[in-house]
């Protein structure tokens, strides 16, 4: 370890020349071996080659033996507009002799993100995603599926500083708004470089692959039997072999629709401004809750139908000329002009009503689209599915009972994480030689 | 179709003769039969002044032949008064025909109380408490089955529904007029309702139907001379913006957008061939039940003045704010809202916003979810002019010019947002059309 210090303070800017060098070559296999400090000349002249693939290249020879990968740690991010996605891989094939030559820092991130499953106040690893004895890049491991609020990024960057992060990666795959956002937040704040990466594309590379390994031994896709019938709806898994085409829904803060094609050809059909974050903030507006769990629980226990005006509280029936039944719902929160009403109504039928108007209207503009597209398969993501089975049963109910039966509701065990999966697979993929 | 009226079936129509009344399956006397002798028909009108209000079925059924014969002169029209309903879910849209051209023989015959139902409409504005009369939009000197006269158009919120039933039932109005045309879902819902308390039978007609009719009907009439039909150009320049005169001549293929408590959008091939496309819950009823909740209001006014003060950044979350820019790649400038009201899951962004500013995101909202949803019923339907109606745009600029800009921008310029005047009136326009040459 010491020579390596030493060569490197002697050559200074040339420093990186030295490692490279066959002559200087000390046998080590890691390149983290070197103290923190040294990784910033070679962070300067990284910045003066070129993109990040070949920045990658550079820090690969310094790395990993007789494979080319990225070095350790590998995460694959992706910072929305409510939630950050994080996915990180935790190697289980470390050797003795690796693990000896492991940096500190990295050892401790390593420890601290699988010891804990909450960090700080807002953060979570959802342990029942985790996904087991995977082979990456030719490493085996556990992924782990974390998230913590958009709103707690500057705390994060804080804590990448703290742990010195730049001297271990100083590439990071971003994806999602956030990535071009806070771009400058992480040079500034932690000397982190990201390479930002479009979250579409993430979305759909990262879906495919958490389709083709699977969960943990049993599908990761499922949809529901007899939608249409509540008493008998049951829960079924699939394969999403053969996918193309097929229609994603991506429903986060916003939602996005994709018609996917194959795995390189896709298309943004459309999208609606009326999603995940219309739902958690009109719910706090209306209700006075203030998380998604809150929202939630009291729109299980809500009637919705005392809030909504119905095709029945306007035709006396059914509308049967277009097929309306009188159930159907004829103007969301129609009732909440009257007076009378707005003094029956409790917080939960306010939150039931907001579930069901956000769902019923994307469910709406989803169908309207896999008809357009003549795409039978509906692929419904993202977080505003999470804990929610109120939604994806009506999803599921709306796509099979409008399209009588021609549309296929389906929706994946990992929601909303397919966007970082996809950065990581990024990472990953950055290591090829060419 | 004339260009200043509308023709009755049997206006120089011999084999129109035949039709079936409005009010019923009786048989119109034909036009031979209804030029008779004087003294006959004074003999009738002897019958019809001593008939009055109030007699049994059988009476009541002969007296409309009789008066029919009477006050129609030589062609087949139904009797006065004329009037065409329609009874959505938030307000009922009734519109009525004033004749002019009313003889002095023709005054003198008429029934007590169908001359004091002429005298309170036309001589008030507002009606009850919440009865309006839509004076601005009055259609002067209209032909329509050969009498020449004005349109009225009058509403009320459909909550008032049973308190007009009980006027019709005080002013004995089944004794004039059997039957009245009437559409939208309330037609159905209240049909007991108007049997029972007032004993008048409704003939209910599909408010689709009515509306495409009214629509076509009124654009061919014109608006006093002027264009029923405009759009806006520089929509949201707030000094360019200009309100222009559209000419609906060759309206087909169109898509309709129906915007009332809730939506419907047709695509109109002809004049007898639409479809219902899809619709939306997401409407005028959303965006005022929402107001209420939000911000205390109780009228749909009360909501569009907050609204128009206030601003709807400080409650949406923008593309800007989650890029800290453009979403280039797909085309979404950092202006656009990415999540509707996203900002209020945050603890001090809710307490920093105002009631106006929550009324607008509302507008914003559904306004947008209908421009939305719309412009891709367009590119389906391969159609690019879109007409919207409905009373979610009455005294609405700002829905209007929001509805013409997203329609111009996100279409690249492919798409013409569409209005008309008389807004939400077209379904009555269509029952009374359909009271004066039923199909």
């Amino acid at each position: 370890m010491d020579k390596a210090k030493s060569i490197v303070e002697q050559n200074g800017a040339d420093a990186w020349y030295a490692f490279n060098s066959p002559r200087i070559s000390n046998g080590t296999t890691n390149a983290y071996s070197a103290a923190g400090k040294h990784f910033h000349y070679l962070h300067q002249d990284l910045h003066n080659h070129g993109s990040p693939a070949n920045k990658c290249r550079l820090r690969r020879r310094m790395d990993s033996g007789k494979k080319n990968r990225p070095p350790f740690p590998w995460f694959g991010m992706d910072i929305g507009g409510t939630l950050v996605k994080l996915v990180y891989f935790e190697p289980k094939d470390v050797t003795a002799e690796e693990e000896q030559e492991e940096v500190e820092n990295l050892k401790s991130i390593r420890k601290y993100l699988t010891s804990n499953t909450a960090y700080g106040k807002t953060g979570i690893r959802d342990v029942h995603l985790e996904l087991k004895n995977l082979t990456m890049c030719g490493r085996k491991g556990n992924l782990h599926f974390i998230r913590f609020p958009t709103q707690a990024m500057h705390r994060f960057i804080q804590m990448g500083r703290e742990k010195n992060f730049s001297s271990l990666h100083t590439t990071l795959c971003a994806t999602g708004g956030g990535a071009y956002k806070f771009e400058e937040d992480f040079r500034a704040m932690a000397d982190l470089e990201l390479h930002k990466l479009d979250e579409l594309d993430c979305l759909i590379q990262g879906l495919l692959y958490v389709d083709s390994v699977g969960f943990n031994g049993r599908p990761e896709c499922y949809f529901f039997e007899d939608p249409s019938d509540p008493q008998n709806c049951v829960k079924r898994t699939c394969c999403l072999d053969n996918p193309f085409p097929m229609l994603l829904v991506n429903i986060g803060s916003g939602v996005s629709i994709l018609a996917v094609y194959s795995k390189d050809n896709y298309k943004r059909v459309t999208g609606t401004s009326l999603g995940g974050g219309t739902f958690l903030g009109l719910c706090c507006l209306l209700t006075g809750c203030e998380t998604f769990e809150e929202a939630l629980e009291m729109a299980a226990k809500g009637d919705s139908t005392n809030v909504d005006k119905l095709v029945k509280d306007i035709y006396g029936g059914d509308y049967g000329r277009f097929g309306l039944q009188g159930s159907a719902v004829a103007s969301s929160f129609g009732h909440m002009m009257s007076k009378e009403k707005l003094d029956t109504i409790s917080k939960e039928d306010l939150a039931r009503a907001t579930l069901v108007s956000i769902t019923n209207n994307i469910g709406s503009i989803a169908r309207m689209c896999a008809v357009n597209e003549k795409i039978e398969r509906v692929v419904f993501v993202g977080n505003f599915l999470r804990i929610n089975m109120v939604s994806t049963k009506l999803l599921a109910y709306a796509m099979d009972f409008w399209s009588k039966g021609q549309l296929k509701a389906l929706f994946q065990e990992h929601e909303g994480y397919f966007g970082a999966v996809g950065a990581l697979l990024e990472l990953l993929k950055m290591t090829d030689d060419f | 179709m004339e260009v200043n009226g509308y023709r009755c079936p049997d206006e120089g129509d011999a084999e129109t003769e035949e039709k079936e009344t409005a009010g019923g399956k009786q048989q119109r006397p034909s036009k031979e039969s209804a030029s008779r002798t004087k003294a006959a028909d004074c003999a009738e009108n002897a019958v019809a002044a001593a008939a009055g209000g109030g007699t049994s079925r059988d009476r009541l059924a002969s007296n409309s032949r009789t008066r029919q014969r009477i006050d129609s002169l030589k062609k087949n029209r139904p009797p006065f008064p004329w009037f065409g309903m329609d009874i959505g879910g938030t307000l009922v849209k009734l519109v009525y025909f004033e004749p002019k051209d009313i003889t002095a023989e023709e005054e003198q015959e008429e029934v007590e109380n169908l001359k004091s139902i002429r005298k309170y409409l036309m001589s008030n504005v507002a009606y009850g408490s919440t009865g309006i009369r839509d004076v601005h939009l009055e259609l002067k000197d209209l032909t329509l089955c050969g009498r020449k006269g004005n349109l009225h158009f009058i509403r009320f919120p459909t909550q008032d529904m049973s308190a007009f039933i009980q006027m019709g039932q005080d002013k004995h109005f089944s004794s004039l007029h059997t039957t009245l045309c009437a559409t939208g879902g309330g037609a159905y819902k209240f049909e007991p309702d108007f049997r029972k308390m007032a004993d008048l039978q409704l003939l209910k007609l599909d408010e689709l139907d009515c509306l495409i009719k009214g629509v076509l009907y009124i654009d061919s009439v014109k608006f006093n001379g002027h264009s029923e039909c405009y759009y806006f150009e520089n929509p949201t320049d707030p000094v360019q913006c200009q309100k222009k005169p559209y000419n609906l001549e060759n309206p087909y293929p169109l898509l309709l957008v129906n915007i009332g408590s809730g939506v419907s959008i047709l695509a109109v091939y002809s004049k007898d061939n639409y479809k219902r496309v899809t619709g939306t819950s997401l409407g005028g009823g959303t965006f005022l039940g929402l107001c209420c909740l939000l911000t205390g209001c109780s009228t749909f006014e009360e909501a569009l003045e907050m609204a128009t003060c206030g601003e709807s950044t400080t409650v949406d979350k923008l593309v800007r704010d989650i890029y800290g820019g453009d979403y280039e790649r797909f085309g979404l400038p950092g202006w656009a809202v990415a999540s509707s009201f996203g900002n209020m899951m945050c603890k001090e962004k809710r307490e920093s916003v105002c009631k106006e500013d929550l009324a607008r995101a509302t507008l914003v909202t559904i306004t947008n979810n209908i421009g939305s949803i719309t412009r891709m019923c367009a590119l389906n339907e391969n159609i690019d002019r879109v007409v919207f109606v409905g009373n979610f745009l009455r005294i609405n600029t700002l829905s209007m010019k929001l509805l013409a800009y997203a329609m111009d921008y996100w279409s690249k310029g492919q798409l013409k947002a569409l209005f008309l005047e008389h807004e939400g009136y077209f379904g009555s326009v269509g029952a009374l059309l359909e009271l004066l040459n039923p199909t």
